[in-house]
């Protein structure tokens, strides 16, 4: 067991991060959002957090709640601008953020260290950080869904008009999802800025952005076995290709598209879907 | 120098309206995003590419066929992800998670075929002819570029407004039910648009090609969030929207980079997107949307 962590305490470590950031992207699904922001509050937590530890001399746990705190105001920002836009629109609002965040730091050399990254970050991140954090992360969205909110949330999911027919205020819960989920983003970039040592804007694109939500689309949005087990999967897959770095890529994509077209179990995870499924 | 930049803007909104509109043309029909569509204008950069230097083939003639590669693949993405998705009444965000791994497979294919490399296109004389206009040099290329593009806008409306199978596609845009009523052979209607949609693609893969010199398994990225700018500026689905939309933001873009430098250039789209968002939550050009989604 001790040996297998040694050998393999990279991709665990990168396991449960990728974890993390897919439940943050789960809970928006929840409530029928799919949102690329993550990369841009990722970027704001992490960027924040190497320059607190490395340049102001702050010590790791403040740095972290500074990063989730920058992190979870810039979603309530954000969110209170965008949440009003329906469906695509909105996707693209989260995506034109995460975009601009990057562009931004390409540019903001004395913070960012511009196109070529910030070099020699002190690893502070242990793997018992990211274990507890996916643990309390769990919990709680568990602890959420099962709770009136939860009710909520479910019901917002498979019709939104009824909901606020019904005098619930629907912009509320989802802001209040989407601040979460600001947070849990934000914490996740500070602790993979201290994981990796090394940091540039392009870590935070689109691209990252998109790999939180597949995890969830893929794994299922079912219950919250659904994106860690998809994480996961995509987080050991390129890792396991590693004997051919060509097809790589393509053996990536082929095995997501397959998952797509053939695993309906574990993708036709949207409520409304699978009520229909059981009653045909 | 005005009229210069000037000319350097509307070629650079050529291709991005001809990318954009194909890709607005897919939305309006499935009411998806493929987001396949920049690893489809790669690879049609790279078929022209072929045909030029290894069939030593003139430059239309490239073209052409590039966008007919483009479209076939456009239609094969259809078939393999779109088709099935949407008989099984999979959720719309399964057929973007199956497109953005096609483009994946693209790119990686692009990568095993033609090595990493930056390549670009044989010299072909447009770029280094230069015409004088008003005191302002502009490249021949970029007039070809601008003609070109306003070409295949053309040739696109008219397919849209004066052949059945255009009159068809708009049909089914406008709504599934309507056009099943009316006995428009919808799956079929379905292959034309992304064979359409992928030929606009190519068309734009080969022009930005040329205008940039450079060709590489990667220029899909950047295209395809400068598609979904476009698609959000003109409002999603609509053709008219895309070709201003497109426009615009070549000209806004040039623009920026006269103006504050060339360093932000890729946040002005994006920052322009926000802003009109804010203002007019459904695009410049808002189009009737279903209140339930």
């Amino acid at each position: 067991m001790i040996e297998f962590f040694n050998a393999y305490h990279n991709v665990i470590d990168l396991c449960l991060l990728n974890s993390v950031l897919a439940i943050g992207c789960f809970l928006l699904l929840g409530v029928n959002l799919f949102s690329l922001a993550t990369g841009g509050l990722m970027a704001i937590g992490a960027y924040l957090s190497i320059w607190l530890t490395m340049q102001q001399g702050w010590g790791f746990g403040p740095a972290l709640l500074a990063a989730t705190l920058a992190a979870s105001l810039a979603a309530l920002g954000l969110g209170s601008l965008v949440l009003r836009l329906r469906g695509d629109y909105f996707t693209m609002a989260t995506l034109a953020f995460t975009e601009v965040v990057r562009v931004i730091a390409l540019n903001w050399d004395s913070v960012t260290g511009g196109a070529l990254g910030v070099f020699g970050i002190p690893k502070l991140t242990e793997t018992w950080h990211l274990a507890l954090l996916l643990v309390v992360v769990i919990y709680l969205a568990w602890a959420v869904r099962n709770s009136a909110i939860g009710e909520r949330m479910h019901a917002v999911a498979v019709d939104e008009l009824a909901v606020s027919t019904a005098g619930y205020d629907v912009a509320r819960i989802k802001l209040a999802i989407f601040t979460a989920s600001g947070a849990i983003a934000g914490l996740g970039g500070g602790l993979a800025a201290h994981l990796n040592m090394f940091v540039a804007p392009g870590d935070f694109g689109f691209l990252r952005s998109f790999d939180a939500v597949i995890a969830s689309v893929l794994g299922g949005v079912l219950n919250i076995a659904g994106p860690v087990i998809g994480a996961v999967i995509l987080t050991v897959l390129p890792e396991a290709m590693r004997f051919s770095a060509q097809m790589r890529e393509i053996l990536v994509g082929t095995i997501i598209l397959l998952a797509v077209l053939f695993l309906p179990a574990g993708l036709a995870s949207l409520p409304g879907l699978l009520r229909r499924r059981v009653t045909s | 120098m005005l009229l210069q930049q000037f000319v350097n803007g509307l070629s650079l909104g050529g291709v991005y309206a001809v990318f954009a509109i194909g890709f607005t043309l897919v939305f309006g029909v499935m009411n998806v995003l493929n987001l396949s569509h920049g690893a489809v204008f790669m690879w049609s950069a790279y078929v022209g590419l072929e045909v030029v230097r290894t069939l030593a083939l003139p430059l239309p003639v490239a073209i052409i066929v590039a966008a007919i590669a483009a479209g076939l693949l456009g239609v094969l993405s259809e078939v393999i992800i779109f088709r099935p998705l949407q008989r099984r009444g999979a959720h719309r965000w399964m057929a973007m998670v199956g497109s953005l791994a096609l483009a994946r497979i693209l790119i990686g294919l692009a990568q095993e075929v033609f090595g990493t490399q930056v390549v670009r296109y044989p010299d072909n004389g447009l770029a280094s002819t230069v015409i004088e206009i008003f005191g302002a040099r502009l490249q021949l290329l970029q007039i070809v570029a601008i003609v070109t593009a306003l070409v295949m806008v053309i040739g696109l409306a008219a397919f849209l407004r004066l052949t059945n199978v255009g009159r068809a596609v708009r049909t089914v845009a406008f709504s599934e039910t309507v056009a099943c009523i009316v006995g428009v052979p919808v799956e079929r209607i379905r292959l034309a648009t992304f064979f359409v949609s992928g030929a606009l693609a190519g068309g734009a893969g080969v022009l930005w090609s040329l205008l940039f010199q450079s060709v590489s398994p990667f220029m899909g990225d950047a295209i395809l969030l400068k598609g979904l700018t476009v698609l959000i500026l003109g409002g999603l689905g609509n053709v008219a929207g895309a070709l201003v939309g497109g426009v615009l933001l070549g000209l806004v873009e040039v623009g920026s980079v006269v103006a504050v430098g060339s360093s932000y250039r890729d946040a002005v789209g994006f920052g322009l997107v926000l802003l009109i968002l804010l203002t007019r939550p459904t695009g410049l050009f808002s189009t009737q949307e279903t209140k339930r989604a």
